[in-house]
């Protein structure tokens, strides 16, 4: 009797400390599986990060756009001028034709 | 006043010649012809500047844009001698008002005929004006490809 007591009382503590490990097993595994989630929320952060960057260019988008900006009228002197200067120096080419003359530069904002 | 085109004609001849024409006014900003129309009449710059111009998309708009200037003595419209006989840029009067002199295709054609020296030297002086032209355009397409190749090598 005593020896069936015995092993009964083994047998639950047995079952306890089971149940026990058991419980801090399947507790470990909860906290990993919560910190799993934490790195795909990292990694869902640095697209956003990414687009936020995209985000940040575009100020230099209206600084590309300020040209635009230059009224017409100007625009259509300043194509005027880039003629102009485009034909004395095609003039002075065919005055005295070198390779030189040929390619030298204006002052034109157009190729400068 | 001497005109190109009728360079090393003899007074009489340049009497005869400018005799076929009719003196026109334009006042400043009217078109003298436009790009595409009939080009019946050459016309002899008197007085003002003529500009000439080409459409050209600019911001989403067509403007005319700047090409060439003629001066008083210099021939403006020599598509009326060369066919399809169509202008190819449209030319109005500068800032100020210009004076020219059109002379219609069928009267210097005649004139030609009935008179084959002057005619031959009107058409070498025309030919003097195309060829400046085309060298001068020439050079500035081929300044704008290098343009071009640089920024494509880049």
């Amino acid at each position: 009797m005593e020896m069936f007591l015995m092993g009964l009382c083994m047998s639950v503590f047995g079952l306890g400390i089971a149940a026990v490990a058991f419980g801090a097993a399947t507790r470990s595994e909860s906290s990993k599986s919560a910190v799993q989630p934490e790195l795909p929320l990292v990694k869902a952060v640095a697209p956003a990060r990414f687009f936020s960057d995209r985000v940040a260019a575009p100020p230099t988008v209206p600084i590309a756009a300020s040209p635009r900006q230059v009224p017409i009228e100007v625009l259509l002197l300043q194509i005027e001028n880039h003629v102009r200067m485009e034909q004395a120096a095609a003039e002075s080419f065919l005055a005295f034709p070198t390779q030189a003359l040929l390619h030298s530069k204006t002052t034109s904002p157009f190729v400068n | 006043m001497t005109h190109d085109l009728l360079n090393g004609l003899s007074p009489a001849d340049v009497e005869q010649v400018l005799a076929l024409g009719t003196r026109m006014i334009v006042p400043s900003g009217t078109s003298l012809f436009q790009l595409g129309d009939p080009a019946d009449r050459l016309f002899l710059t008197e007085r003002g500047r003529i500009r000439l111009t080409l459409p050209m998309h600019v911001r989403d708009r067509e403007e005319n844009v700047f090409v060439e200037e003629r001066s008083p003595g210099q021939t403006v419209g020599w598509s009326a001698l060369i066919p399809p006989y169509r202008f190819t840029l449209t030319a109005t009067a500068a800032l100020h008002e210009a004076a020219v002199i059109a002379l219609p295709r069928e009267a210097l054609s005649g004139y030609f005929a009935a008179n084959p020296s002057a005619g031959y030297k009107i058409a070498l002086n025309l030919a003097v004006v195309i060829g400046h032209r085309l060298q001068l355009f020439q050079t500035m397409w081929l300044r704008e490809m290098q343009r071009t190749v640089e920024v494509r090598s880049v």
